[in-house]
């Protein structure tokens, strides 16, 4: 029963990852990769939450990396830069109905100046839902982005043709060791 | 050694190619690390930092130390991950193939008029993901239906407003208004109706641009990080307020 509980959890974050990303214009051979990430990340989040005990912004941050890292070994086959895959599979996550919860408390707080005791109540629950949902966006974005600070060499270079289809000649040695650097560092000493 | 005439030609294409990777929503350092290759493959040091609604970029001649500068609109282009990805491509071939500008530009030209994904089918996949996201929140399969048709609902209906040019935060508005209005019939129904209501209007959430400023503000571009988390906050503000005219009439209370 937990096993089908967390497959479909899976299946439903795929479909919802595909939907929400079509409106982003992805290309159609990232569709199938974007639908794995999403479904593995998404059960990863529900595992932990609800078998781990895990509070929604470790759990998102876990399933952040773990996109993150798949995208980086999924996307050099297809030649897609990793975040047209991750952020697609990023979205079933994003928390969106704690976004629109904090403008609601916002408004009730507005409504109850009157009653100082039931201001508290909506200004605690404006809290509650703007620090979730900053949190897990936050958490969401730098856990995926994480590999790209580990692998930078080949998170830059997935859309970089294999030697063999290329058409033209090598380019010279110098060029290749050039852009190979970090932009960071070449930032700093131009 | 480049003439001031090929120096000006390449920064005439470069800020085109930057500015259009900025508008379609890829995030600022790969659109500067793609515009930086290009320069590389034709001889020429790029530097570009870029605002939400405009880009600096100035191109320098490494032999002759000549440099010219221009300031740039970033056009209003829906994000477009294709683009995104194809453009990036382009960079590395045009250093690895050492094309020449005018193959570059030809390339471009050709990748930026394929056509986008069907806007029938997105409106499908669309209704089809908020329903399954809001099954993920525990909704019934009757809340389900009508989640789905909703969002068929205000999802065509953004289409249609933006097809016509309207102000986005009307479009958010409206879209919200219409697509939760629809779901309100799950109050008549014997449903999980308050989860019919809560994700209906899930597929306006900008999650996009929330990303991208994100991972702008951790790679360094924390100015137009904010600049975009501010602007995704302002559509959720626009969205809020699309649900909370559509509560106010059917349940008298917000939360």
């Amino acid at each position: 029963m937990i096993a089908a509980d967390i497959l479909l959890d899976g299946l439903f974050a795929a479909v919802a990852a595909i939907g929400f990303g079509a409106i982003s214009d992805p290309p159609m051979r990232a569709f199938p990769r974007i639908a794995l990430l999403a479904a593995a990340g998404h059960a990863l989040r529900f595992c932990l939450m609800n078998y781990a005990g895990v509070d929604i912004a470790s759990a998102s941050l876990s399933a952040a990396m773990l996109i993150g890292f798949g995208s980086l070994w999924l996307g050099r086959e297809i030649r897609c830069p990793m975040t047209v895959l991750y952020i697609p599979a990023l979205l079933p996550m994003v928390p969106g109905i704690y976004a629109y919860k904090s403008v609601f408390s916002l408004i009730m707080f507005l409504q109850s100046l009157n009653d100082p005791g039931q201001g508290m109540q909506y200004m605690q629950l404006f809290f509650l839902n703007a620090t979730v949902s900053l949190s897990v966006i936050a958490l969401l974005a730098a856990g995926a982005t994480l590999p790209i600070f580990v692998f930078n060499r080949r998170a830059f270079s997935l859309t970089r043709r294999r030697r063999g289809d290329r058409t033209a000649p090598e380019p010279l040695e110098r060029m290749e060791s050039h852009t190979h650097r970090h932009p960071e560092s070449r930032n700093s000493d131009e | 050694m480049k003439t001031r005439h090929e120096l000006t030609e390449i920064l005439d294409f470069i800020a085109e190619y930057a500015t259009y990777l900025l508008g379609s929503g890829v995030h600022t350092s790969r659109a500067i690390r793609n515009s930086q290759r290009i320069g590389e493959s034709l001889g020429v040091d790029i530097q570009l930092s870029s605002f939400q609604r405009s880009t600096i970029l100035t191109v320098r001649d490494e032999e002759s130390g000549e440099a010219l500068t221009r300031v740039v609109k970033i056009p209003a282009l829906p994000i477009s991950f294709e683009r995104n990805s194809d453009l990036s491509a382009l960079s590395w071939d045009a250093l690895d193939e050492r094309l020449p500008l005018a193959e570059i530009r030809r390339r471009y030209a050709l990748l930026i008029e394929k056509p986008r994904i069907d806007p029938i089918f997105v409106l499908v996949t669309v209704g089809l993901a908020n329903a399954s996201f809001c099954r993920l929140f525990g909704g019934d399969w009757t809340a389900v239906a009508i989640v789905f048709t909703s969002t068929l609902v205000g999802f065509a209906a953004r289409q249609r407003m933006q097809a016509h040019g309207v102000n986005h935060f009307l479009i958010f508005i409206i879209a919200a208004f219409m697509a939760s209005l629809c779901a309100s019939v799950a109050l008549r129904f014997d449903c999980t109706a308050e989860t019919a209501l809560a994700t209906s209007v899930l597929f306006l959430v900008p999650g996009v641009p929330l990303i991208n400023g994100v991972i702008d503000i951790v790679e360094g571009h924390i100015l137009i990080g904010c600049s975009r988390l501010i602007n995704a906050l302002l559509l959720i503000i626009c969205i809020a307020v699309g649900l909370a005219a559509t509560l106010l009439m059917v349940k008298d209370s917000l939360l």
